[in-house]
């Protein structure tokens, strides 16, 4: 497992890619805290929120967050768009060895590139501020969990889809428009049997980790009956969870 | 030693290798040799456990998804570009010996070798297919391994090219390596190999020396030229085995008889002769009659 590590390490710092995607991801993050601070001198909580969490809950897909995503879709899809899958496995055979190795450095990248990006976020609001937002708060914690689980899915799709254009797609489109379309029919009334099943759209849910006073999906979480934080997490978990098992059953059963 | 017993992969109805078993000894260059299509790249595919089928092959002894650092024991290279278009040549065996307990070091060492060291900081994506082919060698040779396996690597490169990596290839096998080197022109392989293993459509056509594989499919005909070229024919044609095609005006290409045989039917018939030649297949012309309908032949036991 070290030496799969170190391989999958060595890969996602040698890709110009990473440099990039992670630094606009600070970047953007940076400049939304500093827009909302410099603009709005007594926050609300939901404010607060959203300056730390690079936008919070507000849109359907989070923007530093979707950036991480895409690095975990080229740690497996760009094997197989450049044929490198093939060097990768000839140097570790063992197939869901080599694809956790992959899920955990790009996992511990997103934790530690989400922390520092919070870190940075906070101390940009320190001179517009009189009170410094906490760090320990629910949704600071949603937050980093929700990065880590976006990056992860990343991961696992570029794997079960074998390339980067189809995981990209999949990643942007459902939470954007499959999820978004469902929720609204949902109003309809002909279709307000749909509303039960709105809780269990897993990117709707995955934003409630975000959600400080209930602003996830335009501020109607409550009225939806979305779960509160953690249920939705764990909703949001455990569709992550389905899509990395298929993805690892499928890599270990198919030819590369 | 390679040993590879009943490797069979199929693609829905077609057979794309069919029951290949085969053994490559360590000492000397084997040639996987086949037209395109054959299913050489999809055998060493098989070996190496990227594709999934039928068989089994054993690297001394062991499967290949059991070494625990394979690249140090068995250097792989199917596809000369399978590179990330902007990681440098360096950073690619970097990220490679960190995966197998490589110091970084050899990296620079195997870029000297195969001659690109100047362009280890470049990005592949402006490589040539033969700067392509050298880092694929540099590739196969990171951690010294013991087994070579590499897929047409001599695709691309220049007649010089061809030449250093034949030197190469018998260096590292008078070393005692067991070096498996796919090609699907046998001009290329008579240079390199010693022995070979040739397939078509999927199936094993001949197994052994290179010079055996050209005996056993070489046919020599003869070249008749005589006034009485008819009368020739219809002598020969009432002999077993022997098939005559007019060549020409007045002359006769025979096979199935040698040239004594030939010229002792003229003279029984009472016919002049004016030329009796032998002319024997080339390597290619061999190659071409192995491989062309693959389906009439079947393995030959290696001898």
């Amino acid at each position: 497992m070290a030496d799969a590590l170190r391989f999958e390490w060595v890969r996602l710092r040698t890709l110009r890619s990473t440099c990039w995607l992670i630094g606009s991801a600070l970047v953007l993050n940076v400049a939304i805290a500093l827009l909302v601070a410099s603009l709005d001198d007594s926050p609300s909580l939901e404010v607060v929120a959203a300056a730390v969490t690079g936008g919070g809950a507000n849109a359907p897909v989070p923007m530093a967050v979707v950036l991480l995503a895409v690095v975990g879709v080229f740690a497996s899809g760009h094997e197989y768009r450049y044929g490198t899958i093939q060097p990768t496995l000839t140097t570790v055979p063992q197939r869901a060895r080599l694809f956790t190795a992959k899920v955990l450095v790009v996992g511990a990248t997103a934790l530690v590139v989400t922390a520092v990006s919070v870190l940075l976020n906070v101390a940009v609001t320190v001179p517009f501020w009189a009170d410094t937002p906490s760090l320990t708060d629910a949704t600071v914690i949603g937050y980093v969990l929700l990065a880590v689980l976006w990056a992860v899915l990343g991961v696992a799709f570029g794997q079960l889809l074998r390339g980067v254009p189809g995981a990209l797609v999949v990643l942007l489109v459902t939470p954007m428009i499959v999820e978004q379309l469902i929720f609204r029919l949902s109003y309809v009334p002909a279709l307000d049997w749909l509303h039960p099943v709105v809780r269990f759209l897993p990117f709707t849910a995955g934003l409630q980790l975000v959600s400080a006073a209930g602003e996830a999906s335009g501020g109607l979480a409550s009225e939806v009956g979305l779960f509160t934080r953690w249920p939705s997490a764990g909703v949001f978990a455990v569709f992550v969870a389905a899509v990395l098992a298929a993805a690892v059953t499928l890599f270990r059963r198919r030819d590369a | 030693m390679i040993l590879a017993t009943h490797l069979g992969k199929r693609y829905g109805a077609k057979v794309a290798v069919d029951d290949l078993s085969f053994e490559v000894r360590p000492g000397m260059v084997t040639g996987f040799l086949g037209p395109n299509g054959a299913g050489k790249s999809t055998t060493m595919r098989l070996m190496l456990d990227l594709d999934r089928g039928a068989g089994e092959t054993l690297f001394d002894g062991r499967r290949f998804d059991t070494l625990r650092q394979p690249l140090r024991e068995i250097g792989a290279v199917l596809e000369a570009r399978a590179v990330h278009p902007t990681r440098t040549a360096r950073n690619h065996l970097r990220m490679l010996a960190a995966g197998s307990g490589i110091p970084a070091s050899r990296v620079d060492e195997v870029l000297e070798f195969v001659g690109i060291a100047d362009v280890a900081r470049r990005k592949p994506k402006g490589f040539s297919l033969g700067m392509a082919q050298r880092l694929g060698l540099a590739q196969a040779l990171l951690g010294d391994p013991g087994t070579l396996i590499l897929d047409e690597p001599a695709n691309g490169l220049d007649p010089h090219g061809i030449h250093w990596l034949r030197d190469v290839l018998r260096a590292l096998a008078a070393e005692g390596r067991t070096v498996f080197v796919s090609s699907h022109l046998l001009s290329e392989m008579s240079l390199m190999a010693d022995e070979l293993v040739v397939v078509g459509r999927g199936r094993m056509i001949y197994q052994g020396k290179v010079e055996g594989f050209v005996s056993e499919f070489t046919r020599s005909t003869v070249l008749v030229r005589s006034p009485q070229a008819s009368a020739l024919a219809d002598a020969l044609r009432a002999l077993d085995g022997v098939s005559v095609e007019p060549a020409g005006d007045d002359a006769l290409r025979v096979a199935g008889a040698d040239a004594v045989t030939i010229g002792d039917v003229a003279f029984d018939n009472g016919v002049r002769l004016h030329e009796l030649a032998t002319t024997t297949a080339s390597l290619e012309a061999a190659f071409m009659t192995a491989t062309g309908d693959a389906e009439e032949y079947v393995a030959v036991p290696r001898g």
